[in-house]
C-alpha cells in the first residue's frame, strides 16, 4: 500500500481528533464495574443459622456449582443485622477447609496412635459399644427411700453431650435417642 | 467520579473481637498464618500480603496508674495523596472511581517501590503471585453495590462505611461527645482533607495520641526527600572530588621534595 504525504498527514490528523474527542467523553467507570466481576454474583443464596452459640445470628450461605462459596451475615436478621462475631465470620471453614480430617480414626484404648479405619467399622463398633454399656449398666428398678422398688429405666453409663452445630432436626433425634437409651445425662456444649 | 466512598473506623466502639480481620480473610481468600506469642492479644504484629486488616492491642498507662486498653482496627488508609501510587512505574496501582487505591494484580511487576514508598507499612509483597498486596476497600464489593467484608461484619459499628464528607461529620461529631465524656485526648485522624497526604479515604477516631497507636505523627511520603537528598549526594560528591584532588596534590608535593 502507498502512501502520499498528503494522505498520511490526512488520516493522522483525522485520527488524532477522534482521540482527542473520545478521550473528553470516554468515562472508565462503566467499564471498571463490568470489569470487577463479584464472586457470589451468580451464586445461590440460602438463609442459615450460625451453627456456633445460642444467639443464632442469620447468617447468607452462597453456594456456586453445589459448592460453597461463601458465607455472610445476614442483614434482615432483626437482632444481629447482618453482623457476625470471628467465629461466625469463620463459618465457611466448616465446609471448605484442607486441615479437616477427612477419614475416620480410631485410637484403642491404652493406645497412643491414631488408625484409619473405614466409616462402616466406626459405626458397628459405635452401635456394639451403646448396646454392651447398656446391657451391663442398664437400671431398671431402684428402691426408693421408703425400701420400695420403683421402675426408673435408666442408664449412667452412658453421657451424652450434643453440639452447637446440630440443627433442630438433629438435636431432635439425639434427645429422642438418648431417652430411648434412658441416658439422664443429656447436655449440650452451649449451656457449658 | 463518583463521590468518595471512606471508611472511619471509630476505635472508642472498638472491642477487639477482630471479626473484621476474619471477615476480611475469608472474604478476600487470603489464607492461613500462623500466630505469634508477643505478650498481648494482638495477631500478627503487623500487615503483611495475607493480612489487609489488623486490629492492634495496645496497653497504655494512665496518669492514675492503671493501664488504659486501647484497640485500634487498622488497614490501608487509601490516602487521597498516596505514596503507593506515586511510585508505582507500571501504572498497576490506580485510584478507583470510589478515591480508593487499588492495585492490578495483571499489571504489577512485583518490583516493590510501592512497598518502601508507604508511610504506613500497608504494602507487602507476595511471593507467591510475585506481586504487591494489599487492603482494596473489597474493590469487587463496592463496585456490585456491597460494603467491604470488614464493616459488614463489625458488630459495634466501630468500622463505618460510607460516603467521606457524611462520615467526617459524623466523626467529628462523636469526637465532640467523647470529649464531653472526658476523652480529652480524642482525636481524628486524617480526616482532614487539607491535613497530611491530601486526608485519609480510611481515617480513625483516636483515644490517644496517634504515636501511641503506631502511627505517625505527621506522615511524609518518601518521595519528598528526593529532592533534598539528590542535592545532597552532588554536594557530597563534590566535596569528595575536591577531597581527592587535595590529596593527590599533597602527596605529589612530598614526593618531590
Amino acid at each position: 500500500m502507498s502512501l502520499s504525504r498528503r494522505d498520511f498527514l490526512k488520516f493522522g490528523s483525522a485520527t488524532a481528533a477522534g482521540v482527542a474527542v473520545a478521550g473528553e467523553a470516554l468515562d472508565l467507570a462503566p467499564v471498571e464495574a463490568a470489569a470487577t466481576s463479584l464472586k457470589i454474583k451468580e451464586a445461590k443464596a440460602v438463609r442459615s443459622v450460625c451453627p456456633y452459640c445460642a444467639v443464632g445470628c442469620g447468617q447468607l450461605i452462597y453456594a456456586k456449582d453445589g459448592k460453597i462459596i461463601d458465607i455472610e451475615g445476614d442483614p434482615d436478621t432483626p437482632h444481629t443485622l447482618g453482623r457476625l462475631c470471628p467465629k461466625g465470620a469463620a463459618t465457611i471453614q466448616l465446609s471448605n477447609n484442607p486441615l479437616r480430617p477427612t477419614k475416620a480414626l480410631y485410637r484403642a484404648p491404652g493406645s497412643d496412635t491414631w488408625e484409619e479405619k473405614p466409616l462402616d467399622w466406626m459405626y458397628d463398633q459405635i452401635a456394639r459399644r451403646y448396646y454392651d454399656a447398656r446391657e451391663k449398666h442398664f437400671i431398671e428398678k431402684e428402691k426408693n427411700k421408703d425400701g420400695l422398688a420403683v421402675t426408673v429405666n435408666r442408664l449412667d453409663a452412658i453421657a451424652s453431650l450434643g453440639s452447637a452445630c446440630a440443627d433442630n432436626e438433629e438435636c431432635y433425634l439425639l434427645s429422642k435417642l438418648n431417652r430411648t437409651f434412658g441416658i439422664v445425662y443429656h447436655e449440650h456444649q452451649a449451656r457449658v | 467520579m463518583a463521590r468518595t466512598l471512606a471508611m472511619f473506623t471509630d476505635t472508642s466502639l472498638c472491642i477487639g473481637c477482630r471479626a473484621c480481620q476474619v471477615a476480611c480473610k475469608q472474604w478476600n481468600e487470603l489464607g492461613l498464618e500462623l500466630p505469634e506469642w508477643t505478650g498481648t492479644y494482638q495477631n500478627h504484629t503487623h500487615f503483611t500480603d495475607k493480612t489487609f486488616r489488623l486490629v492492634r492491642f495496645i496497653e497504655e498507662p494512665k496518669p492514675s496508674g492503671d493501664l488504659a486498653w486501647l484497640l485500634m482496627s487498622d488497614v490501608c488508609k487509601h490516602c487521597a495523596d498516596a505514596g503507593c501510587l506515586n511510585a508505582c512505574p507500571t501504572g498497576a496501582i490506580y485510584r478507583t472511581q470510589f478515591g480508593t487505591v487499588n492495585i492490578n494484580q495483571d499489571v504489577c511487576n512485583g518490583c516493590r517501590y510501592c512497598v518502601s514508598a508507604c508511610p504506613f507499612g500497608v504494602v507487602s509483597f507476595n511471593e507467591n503471585t510475585g506481586t504487591a498486596k494489599k487492603c482494596t476497600f473489597c474493590n469487587d464489593r463496592i463496585h456490585n453495590g456491597l460494603g467491604p467484608a470488614c464493616a459488614k461484619a463489625c458488630p459495634t459499628e466501630s468500622i463505618q462505611f460510607g460516603f467521606r464528607d457524611e462520615l467526617v461529620g459524623r466523626a467529628q461529631k462523636r469526637v465532640e461527645t467523647l470529649k464531653a465524656m472526658g476523652f480529652k485526648d480524642a482525636q481524628l485522624y486524617g480526616a482532614d482533607s487539607s491535613g497530611f497526604l491530601g486526608g485519609l479515604n480510611a481515617f480513625f477516631l483516636l483515644l490517644s495520641k496517634p504515636s501511641t497507636y503506631g502511627l505517625p505523627e505527621n506522615p511524609k511520603l518518601p518521595q519528598k526527600n528526593i529532592f533534598v537528598d539528590s542535592l545532597l549526594s552532588i554536594g557530597s560528591a563534590l566535596l569528595v572530588g575536591i577531597g581527592a584532588l587535595v590529596a593527590f596534590r599533597q602527596r605529589g608535593t612530598g614526593g618531590e621534595a
